[in-house]
């Protein structure tokens, strides 16, 4: 098991378990995280799924494709370490991992 | 009239418990309630059913199950889109094409839609929606859908498009007649006539380009070739398909909810802030799409056997009021937890314009309140509504105090 910490836009942080495999957007769907919408279920088509992966753990991730990059690029609340969680595998590595949901996806 | 209906027989692989007669096109149990009136479903039908009505297809009305549908293409394909099935379905860019071919214009689209794209349109909608609005301020009365709803989007359309001005009458009376239109002939006349003035401002933006959509579009490549006319025709009449009855229904069905709401009214007048979630709500009450899918792959999925040929249609509307997901899904309730609903449907089709409709509909809502903040239904009128793929309201007459 992965623990992984979600700072919510009201300010609650949320320690939920993610399973390797899944990805970090299903595991916050999972446990009702606010903020992560997630509106296209993970076939990259909305970017609402967006969040700031803290460092170091946002250093330590592949970096992003084209077509994540593109979705990014025109979104709102966007920062360097800004990634679509649909796009992140949990693994061992992220354990312990603090994740910022923006104020809002649009 | 059982002819009509083309009561089709109920293939081999349907077992008898899961058969259950809905004809989406004008069932009796649909009342001028649509949506509440489809949740008698929930209650009454099996959990996933199959209507031998209208050539005969899947219906599926759980969160969960159309969830999983939408976004399973290799199984359930967009590539046709009729119920009942027809011959040479038509195609529509993106809409019927499964991943990965409709990647290459939805990525070209997608920036256009995006949160950025669409606050900086903010201002211009702005100002219709306040014209349409002190058109009827007035007079105390006007029919919602007509006066407000359906010309609202078609501007915000023209404006995308950047179609010019003294074409705008012109638009806005074929857009009226189009979605007034009843028989295929008519249908099909005024869509040719739709595409006909949109491939005139096609051609106009090749010779005089323009900060606008059309001319961002004749420059998309597709697999490292430039589009072609007929592609940018069939992208073209999807989005105005896809972006004015849709909205137009939406948010009539959620102003009819709100004439009847005083309370409601209140406290939107009082508190401009909480628009946005009457906006949500509103879009999560009054779903107004059902998509269908082909079955492309034989499958098994939530206990039923699935074959290639078959049709499903998930209903949209009911994934919204699932009341596994959402706690008295029938109630107009702007305090509920915000969950994912499907009125946008999900997976690689959802809506491209979701962050276009929902800012429509709060800045129409904010000038509104502003103007008009008590009103109610016209008394002892009904309301009828178109049901089938699309679920459309004809009217909505509503009065307030001059």
């Amino acid at each position: 098991m992965v623990w992984i910490e979600f700072v919510t836009p009201s300010g609650d942080v949320r320690r939920v378990e993610a399973s390797e495999g899944e990805s970090l957007m299903q595991a916050a769907v999972r446990h009702q995280v606010e903020g992560i919408e997630a509106a296209c279920g993970g076939s990259m088509s909305c970017g609402t799924c967006h969040a700031w992966i803290s460092e170091p753990w946002s250093a330590a991730l592949p970096q992003p494709e084209e077509g994540e990059r593109s979705i990014l690029d025109f979104g709102v609340h966007i920062r360097p370490q800004s990634r679509l969680t649909c796009q992140i595998q949990v693994s061992a590595a992220l354990d312990g991992a603090r994740i910022e949901v923006p104020p809002s996806q649009s | 009239m059982a002819d009509d209906l083309m009561h089709a027989p109920v293939p081999g692989h349907v077992p008898a418990d899961r058969v259950f007669a809905f004809n989406i096109y004008g069932d009796p149990r649909l009342t001028e309630d649509v949506q509440a009136s489809y949740q008698s479903l929930h209650r009454d039908a099996p959990e996933i059913f199959y209507s031998p009505l209208n050539g005969g297809h899947w219906m599926i009305t759980r969160y969960e199950h159309i969830f999983d549908i939408v976004k399973d293409y290799e199984h359930f394909s967009v590539r046709e889109m009729q119920i009942p099935r027809i011959e040479n379905p038509p195609v529509f860019i993106p809409l019927s094409l499964d991943p990965p071919t409709n990647l290459p214009y939805r990525q070209a689209l997608m920036p256009h839609f995006s949160p950025k794209a669409v606050s900086a349109m903010e201002p211009k909608l702005r100002a219709f929606a306040a014209d349409f609005i002190d058109e009827v301020l007035a007079r105390g009365e006007c029919d919602f859908v007509h006066d407000i709803a359906a010309r609202f989007p078609v501007s915000v359309f023209m404006e995308l498009m950047g179609m010019p001005l003294d074409r705008l009458r012109d638009f806005r009376a074929l857009a009226d007649d189009y979605f007034k239109a009843r028989t295929n002939e008519e249908i099909g006349a005024l869509g040719e006539r739709i595409i006909g003035l949109m491939t005139e401002l096609v051609e106009l933006r090749q010779k005089e380009p323009a900060d606008d959509l059309i001319s961002k579009m004749i420059e998309f490549q597709v697999d490292g070739r430039p589009i072609a006319l007929g592609e940018l025709q069939s992208m073209l009449f999807v989005m105005f398909l896809g972006g004015m009855d849709t909205v137009t229904n939406v948010a009539s069905y959620t102003y009819r909810h709100l004439a009847q709401d005083d309370a409601l009214q209140a406290r939107l007048a009082a508190d401009a802030s909480l628009i946005p979630r009457f906006v949500e709500e509103g879009i999560r009450s009054f779903g107004v799409i059902n998509t269908p899918r082909l079955v492309v792959k034989d499958c098994e999925r939530f206990g039923v056997q699935f074959r290639e040929g078959d049709m499903v249609l998930c209903v949209l509307p009911l994934g919204s009021r699932d009341d596994r997901r959402f706690e008295n899904s029938a109630e107009f309730d702007i305090d509920r937890q915000a969950l994912t609903h499907l009125t946008f449907s999900s997976g690689p089709h959802l809506c491209l314009g979701h962050n276009l409709a929902r800012m429509e509909i709060r800045i129409l809502t904010e000038e509104w309140i502003k103007r008009i903040p008590r009103f109610s239904l016209k008394p002892g009128l009904r309301h009828h509504s178109r049901v089938g793929t699309v679920i459309a309201i004809e009217s909505l007459p509503i009065q307030w105090p001059v």
